[in-house]
């Protein structure tokens, strides 16, 4: 027989808030994603398109912040550290990266991830709005659990290589970096705490990509088998 | 009188590991422990993780077989807690890592500051001072493990201790490194600021250490039970008044202390970090109190008098 779930999901306020967050951020993304399309259209090439989306891109992905208060609430069944630590990191790279490192902006990787994050948000807030309103179409679920096998690495690459190019330009103005001495007897280069996010990559990005993988089975067989049965 | 039979199964697999017979009723779980044990040698006591319930919580040691909710052949599940340290050799490691770290970066061996500076010494006295406080800290916690403490848990899983090594030892020779650096600045507001440290630093720890000698004196005929414990004669233990947890906030106190002794950032973040992680233990240690004893004065605070 079935087994009887207790959900013990948001109540009816949190929830609404919850459909309007997503809402609003869907809708964020999507004009991220319109801005991309009309400025390479109206400028005929791909490069430099950063600028034209600078000011939304920085507004919505900070926005994201929110989320992290979500799960500490406990309206959002997810793990505070878990979506701190993606949260975080998605800020970082916008402002602690991109932001600060100007040279940066015109490189081509800065696309790569832009692109990868816009597709990958606007899924993901309109998965939550419709699971939200129990209404989730078998597309955008497909979408979420599918999109991410190309945009995973995608995004994963634009970022570093966006990090990998501002490395020079951190070493020559020493942004960031206090050295000794100094009254607060502390230290921090920029530029290797740089390098060992980029190391970092290694042991995480495998591990969250196959967690999504192995998600992607068990819920789309999930599906599989409910649809089977009717 | 009635005989038991005791089967223990394999807690994922649910394969009989082995079947007791002519197990006593007034038999505790540690004697079944060690008649598991024999028939398994690579399992020691402290490893298995006797329960009622595949998924449940593991069975005390005191606990006695008839009075559990188990019929006449009774079913226990077994799972391997790993290989286990026992408490006091953790703290042994634990702190005497720190306190030789910190030696190495004082000494300033070669390796440390590269060759031009191996071996001098600091100008200004606070590096001594400092010196002096971080091992007198871990000189008295190594003394207060073997003498004075009394510990309710035998053991802790092996990998525990590698990622608690890890971090204090990292972070000793982290705090190390910049108040034994050759460019290391003293304190702003100078003598002042650092007699003041001091003073603050001496009484902390003596507070620190009243506690755990009442903590340990709860616990001296050597019961495993808990019961509430109260201020004495000695002043420093009147922070029982308002605290559940007094050697926590001591032990804050004297991290402050050594901040404001060395004004140094990595000490302050260690601070920070450590003073997150005892009010994690003092509120779960205070909600245990709260549940256990229907008498607890409800005016005590966990770790902060009147606010935390």
């Amino acid at each position: 027989g079935r087994s009887r779930r207790r959900r013990r999901g948001p109540g009816a306020l949190a929830t609404a808030y919850l459909v309007i967050y997503n809402v609003v951020m869907t809708a964020g993304w999507l004009v991220i994603a319109v801005g991309l399309v009309r400025a390479y259209l109206a400028k005929g090439s791909y490069h430099s398109l950063y600028y034209s989306i600078e000011k939304p891109l920085k507004f919505f992905q900070t926005g994201a912040l929110l989320e992290i208060l979500h799960c500490a609430l406990g309206i959002v069944p997810s793990s505070v550290v878990l979506t701190a630590f993606q949260v975080m990191s998605r800020v970082f790279l916008t402002w602690a990266v991109t932001h600060s490192v100007k040279e940066v902006q015109t490189e081509d990787s800065v696309l790569l991830f832009v692109v990868a994050w816009t597709i990958t948000e606007i899924i993901r807030y309109s998965f939550y709005t419709f699971s939200l309103l129990n209404h989730l179409p078998y597309l955008i679920k497909w979408a979420r659990y599918t999109l991410f096998i190309v945009l995973y690495p995608m995004g994963v690459s634009g970022e570093l290589l966006t990090i990998y190019a501002a490395l020079p330009f951190v070493r020559q103005s020493g942004l960031y970096s206090i050295s000794l001495p100094n009254k607060y007897n502390f230290s921090f280069d920029y530029y290797t705490f740089l390098i060992l996010v980029m190391i970092s990559y290694i042991p995480i990005f495998p591990q969250l990509y196959f967690h999504m993988l192995h998600q992607r089975r068990k819920v789309l067989s999930h599906t599989e088998e409910h649809r089977k049965s009717e | 009188f009635v005989f038991y039979q005791v089967e223990i199964l394999d807690w994922e697999t649910k394969k009989q590991l082995c079947f007791l017979d002519k197990v006593e009723p007034n038999a505790t779980i540690r004697e079944i422990r060690l008649m598991f044990h024999k028939l398994y040698p690579r399992w020691y006591p402290a490893r298995q993780s006797i329960k009622l319930d595949p998924k449940g919580k593991s069975l005390r040691d005191e606990e006695i077989l008839q009075h559990l909710p188990v019929g006449t052949t009774a079913t226990l599940y077994f799972k391997d807690l790993g290989p286990q340290i026992g408490w006091t050799m953790v703290f042994l490691i634990e702190y005497t890592g720190p306190l030789f770290i910190y030696f190495l970066f004082y000494f300033r061996m070669t390796f440390v500051y590269g060759l031009d500076e191996r071996f001098t010494s600091s100008p200004h006295p606070v590096v001594n001072l400092a010196c002096i406080c971080h091992s007198f800290h871990y000189i008295k916690r190594l003394i207060e493990t073997v003498f004075v403490h009394r510990f309710s848990r035998g053991t802790m899983p092996l990998r525990k201790i590698v990622k608690n090594c890890l971090y204090y030892w990292g972070f000793a020779a982290w705090l190390a490194y910049y108040i034994n650096h050759p460019l290391y600045t003293p304190p702003s507001y100078g003598k002042k600021q650092i007699n003041f440290a001091v003073i603050m630093f001496l009484l902390c720890e003596a507070g620190n250490f009243s506690i755990h000698v009442v903590l340990s004196d709860l616990r001296r005929n050597g019961s495993k039970t808990r019961k509430i414990p109260h201020p004495t004669k000695n002043p420093f233990t009147w922070l029982f008044f308002f605290v559940s947890c007094p050697n926590y906030t001591y032990e804050v106190g004297t991290w402050i202390s050594f901040t404001i002794m060395t004004q140094c950032v990595p000490v302050g973040l260690f601070t920070l970090l450590c003073f997150i992680q005892m009010t994690i233990w003092a509120k779960d240690k205070h909600c245990t109190y709260l549940r256990e004893f229907k008498d607890y004065p409800s005016h005590r605070m966990s770790i902060i008098p009147f606010l935390l």
